[in-house]
């Protein structure tokens, strides 16, 4: 039993990197960029004035590494030509390249960062145009920037702050070797050997050993960031309000857990008896009413009844009993406790019946099969047999064996129960995770999506072992070994 | 070799007593079932009324006469891009035009195969290799519709009398189908409540709830069959090699199974949706499609194992058939029958799901859904956006749910009668 615990969990960590993985990908490939509004529409600014703004959002890009390419990292070997191609597209000084591809262009240069210096470089020491030259001199203090240490939350020590403070020196002092493009050659001269002089000088950190390029090719990306910071269960923080995302997820969680974890509650105790009842009376014509009915509410979509319990009884058209939305009422500070539990639960009836009829529906469903399945066995007719009561027969001898497949199940609800539903809380204005992720996705805030996706799939893991493990604690016929 | 008719409903049911095929036996159990035959029904006239819906909404008459200039705009708009932007309404149009011949077709070569006097399963297999080409015909003009839009210039057909008090001597005349105005179209009083010409009222932006309700068929329809089909194929190719070659190839398809089982599936496409730029109904299918077919791998691999060691198996290897011949004609068919009822629950889920998002404003804009009126129902408050819609979405889930439920019932030997 033991082994096959530590078998499920050990195959559990790479299931659970591929999961994220595949949802770091997609979500990172999909269209559209997180915090677009602070570059100003889709970065569709080129003109001189929006540098300011520019620099902000490429600010904006680092702190979340949004910078860097999502898994394969290849801009150590940018040659200067490829650099040489982008400053000429940006320039566009011949209109020959679609403004798209020049902004395109512009987003390239600026994300490829420190790696595009030596091309720079390069450019400013060739023949090509001033326009082409001045603007490798105004484009190198940026990209030749260092990253400061821990600027971003954490704590810095001695080492970091001397790190920065010289950092931020040299980058100071980078920021003067510009020229515009009227200036005179004496200038423009000056500027490009104080440029060559300070690469001869800091050469090195731009020659990578094999090594150090199969290094960058897979560290220095989204991917490997994130699952680093994963690893330490950072989930880092949201884009929106810079908070950490995790933080934000345990408070969310309240909300969902007390709507899904009473919903469950009610759906288990509620099922069990009418599976229990309908499986005794099999074939009568209750039972059959019953199933059909339970078939309806099946297929009835959640998201219809919560519309209509809301327009029937919170609009006034033509009720007003509960309240229209939220978790609980504006005031909650004068109430006790007892009233708080009250206003709370007024406010999740119609939540919690949209949360549970559906459930309710398909686990009696379960429990019926469950119980007529157990029903005929040779060892209830030795029950019977021996002379107990109908009532200890059926729920002493078949129901303990016969609700099995049910009380299994309630593990595979856990990714639910913490999940919560986006529709329902949406409609009912739960402020619980479901309406969570809603707003994140609307925003684009990348980390909380992640975030919860994560934990979801994280859950649902669990979930699947747990159950896989409740079938042999509860049935001991059942042996992994 | 064992036979079992996909769909469970064979145009012929050979008389009783002869040579019962599989198909016949499930066939015969769920015909028992009259509520899950009824929902079978219900399917059909959901399909017929979205087939039908231009002959009964359209904002292009059939006849257009002005000043003695005789034009038939229905039936030369049927396949306009301009009139109909989506594919889905020209793959209905086409089905529409074909429906008569098509039938009338099937029906004469039915009554000259019965007069071939073949045996049953030889005949049998005449009409399954018929059916075959006829629809492989069917795809192959949609396909060459799709790939040379009709380009006109869009004519608006106003009604007749707004066109007769306009210009007042002209000599109009026209005939529209039953309701002259199509899904698209706006300009009725917003919210305004049943009655009328407006069966069941007219939404937010003014357009026409049963028209929009009756367009909404064939989106619902074909995103629930298109993205099963998807999943289905995915899940019966994946499950299958599982089952059939065991070993590594299992390993790494139950670890590609459990990776795609753990996601949550609904925030990734909500996710994905949301995200796109212009996202169509088409991304949802697909979307549906890639993400949902483990518990079908789950199941073929399941059934595989079971056959994979028995006799028949066995005996096509002796006699030397490929292996693909093994898996596909020999295993696969014996082992569709849990695919089948899942399927039907599937069909009922995506469309379920397919609403959820265009409640929630996701997806297609432009493709009138039955989400995207509810939602307005929600927002506005009105009753009768919340009802047509609401039971729109009931009435297919549930019909789909019934028919796999007795398919589902009609499979189980336990429950044979």
């Amino acid at each position: 039993m033991l082994t096959y615990i530590i078998k499920r969990i050990l195959l559990m960590i790479p299931t659970f990197f591929a999961i994220s993985l595949m949802i770091f990908v997609i979500l990172n490939f999909a269209p559209g960029t997180p915090g677009a509004s602070l570059a100003g529409g889709e970065g569709t600014q080129s003109s001189e004035d929006s540098v300011g703004q520019r620099e902000s959002y490429q600010i904006f890009k680092e702190q979340f590494n949004l910078d860097k390419p999502v898994l394969f990292n290849t801009r150590f070997s940018l040659t200067q030509e490829q650099v040489a191609t982008t400053v000429l597209d940006i320039l566009n000084s011949d209109r020959s390249v679609p403004i798209s591809r020049q902004i395109e262009a512009q987003v390239e240069l600026e994300d490829w960062g420190g790696y595009a210096v030596p091309g720079l470089i390069e450019l400013l020491r060739s023949e090509a145009s001033v326009e082409a030259r001045s603007y490798a001199s105004r484009r190198l203090p940026l990209n030749a920037k260092r990253r400061l240490r821990n600027l971003y939350g954490g704590r810095s020590d001695v080492d970091d702050r001397a790190w920065n403070k010289e950092v931020l020196a040299e980058n100071k002092v980078l920021a003067e070797w510009t020229f515009p493009t009227d200036a005179p050659s004496t200038r423009q001269d000056e500027v490009r050997e104080l440029w060559v002089g300070w690469f001869k000088e800091n050469r090195s950190r731009w020659e990578y050993s094999s090594g150090e390029k199969l290094l960058i090719l897979a560290t220095d990306t989204r991917f490997f960031k994130y699952w680093t910071n994963l690893m330490r269960l950072d989930f880092g923080v949201s884009h929106v309000d810079k908070r950490p995302v995790i933080e934000k997820v345990f408070k969310k969680l309240r909300y969902s857990l007390s709507l899904s974890f009473t919903a469950v509650l009610l759906i288990y105790f509620i099922s069990v008896p009418l599976g229990i009842w309908s499986s005794v009376n099999q074939n009568t014509a209750a039972d059959r009413g019953l199933t059909v009915v339970l078939f309806m509410l099946y297929s009835l979509p959640s998201f219809f009844t919560g519309v209509v319990l809301l327009n029937l009884l919170t609009r006034g058209t033509p009720f007003t009993v509960f309240p229209t939305s939220g978790f609980e009422s504006l005031d909650t500070s004068a109430m006790t406790t007892l009233q708080y539990l009250g206003d709370v639960l007024w406010h999740l009836v119609l939540p919690i019946i949209c949360l549970s009829y559906a459930g309710l529906a398909a686990l009696s469903r379960y429990a019926r099969t469950g119980l007529l399945d157990v029903i005929r066995a040779d060892y209830i007719r030795t029950a019977r047999a021996k002379g107990l009561p109908e009532f200890v027969v059926i729920l002493k001898h078949a129901a303990r064996n016969g609700m099995i497949p049910i009380l299994t199940l309630l593990a595979t609800l856990l990714p639910t129960l913490v999940g919560g539903s986006v529709v329902i809380e949406v409609i009912f204005g739960i402020p619980g995770m479901g309406l969570y992720v809603w707003e994140s996705i609307l925003l684009r805030d990348y980390n909380a999506i992640m975030a919860v996706l994560l934990i979801a799939s994280g859950l649902t893991l669990l979930g699947l072992l747990i159950s896989d493990l409740s079938y042999a604690l509860v049935d001991p016929r059942i042996t992994f070994d | 070799m064992s036979e079992l008719n996909p769909d469970g409903e064979s145009p012929i049911l050979g008389g009783a007593g002869d040579d019962l095929t599989y198909g016949d036996i499930v066939w015969g159990q769920f015909k028992r079932n009259k509520v899950a035959l009824g929902s079978l029904y219900g399917i059909f006239a959901l399909i017929l009324l979205g087939t039908v819906a231009p002959l009964l909404a359209s904002n292009q008459p059939f006849i257009w006469e002005l000043d003695g200039q005789r034009s038939y705009p229905w039936f030369t708009t049927l396949f306009d891009r301009l009139v109909y932007e989506n594919p889905v309404d020209i793959f209905f149009n086409l089905l529409l035009v074909a429906l008569l011949p098509c039938s009338s077709l099937v029906l004469w070569r039915l009554r000259s195969l019965r007069k071939a006097e073949l045996v049953k399963r030889a005949r049998r297999r005449r009409i399954r290799q018929e059916v075959i080409l006829l629809l492989m015909a069917f795809v192959a003009v949609y396909v060459i519709i799709l790939a040379f839009p009709q380009q006109s210039t869009y004519t608006p057909y106003p009604k007749l009398m707004d066109r007769l008090e306009a210009k007042g001597e002209q000599q109009v005349s026209a005939v529209f189908p039953p309701f002259d105005f199509g899904f698209r179209d706006t300009g009725f009083r917003p919210l305004a409540g049943p009655g009328g010409e407006h069966l069941l009222g007219v939404d937010n932006s003014g357009r026409d709830v049963a028209v929009r309700l009756l367009y909404g068929i064939r989106v619902s329809l074909t995103i629930g069959v298109v993205a099963v089909a998807i999943y289905v194929t995915i899940g019966i190719i994946l499950g299958a090699s599982a089952g059939f070659f065991g070993g590594r190839v299992d390993m790494a398809i139950q670890r590609l199974i459990e990776i795609f089982m753990c996601m949550p599936v609904l925030f990734v496409i909500i996710t994905l949706i949301a995200f796109l730029d212009h996202a169509s109904i088409f991304h949802i299918m697909v979307l549906i499609g890639v993400l949902r077919w483990t518990g079908v791998a789950r199941l073929t691999r399941g059934e595989f194992l079971r056959l994979r060691n028995q006799d028949f198996v066995t005996a096509a290897e002796a006699l030397g058939y490929r292996r693909r011949t093994i898996i596909f004609k020999q295993i696969l068919p014996n082992a569709l029958g849990p695919v089948l009822v899942a399927a039907a629950f599937g069909v009922a889920a995506a469309i379920l799901l397919e609403s959820t998002l265009s409640f929630l404003g996701l997806g297609d804009v432009s493709a009138p859904s039955w989400g995207q009126t509810l939602k307005e129902g929600y927002s506005s408050g009105k009753w009768h956006l919340i009802l047509s819609p609401g039971f729109a979405i009931f009435f297919t889930v549930s019909v789909l749910n019934l028919v796999g439920e007795g398919l589902r019932d009609a499979l189980d030997p336990k429950l044979r009668q």
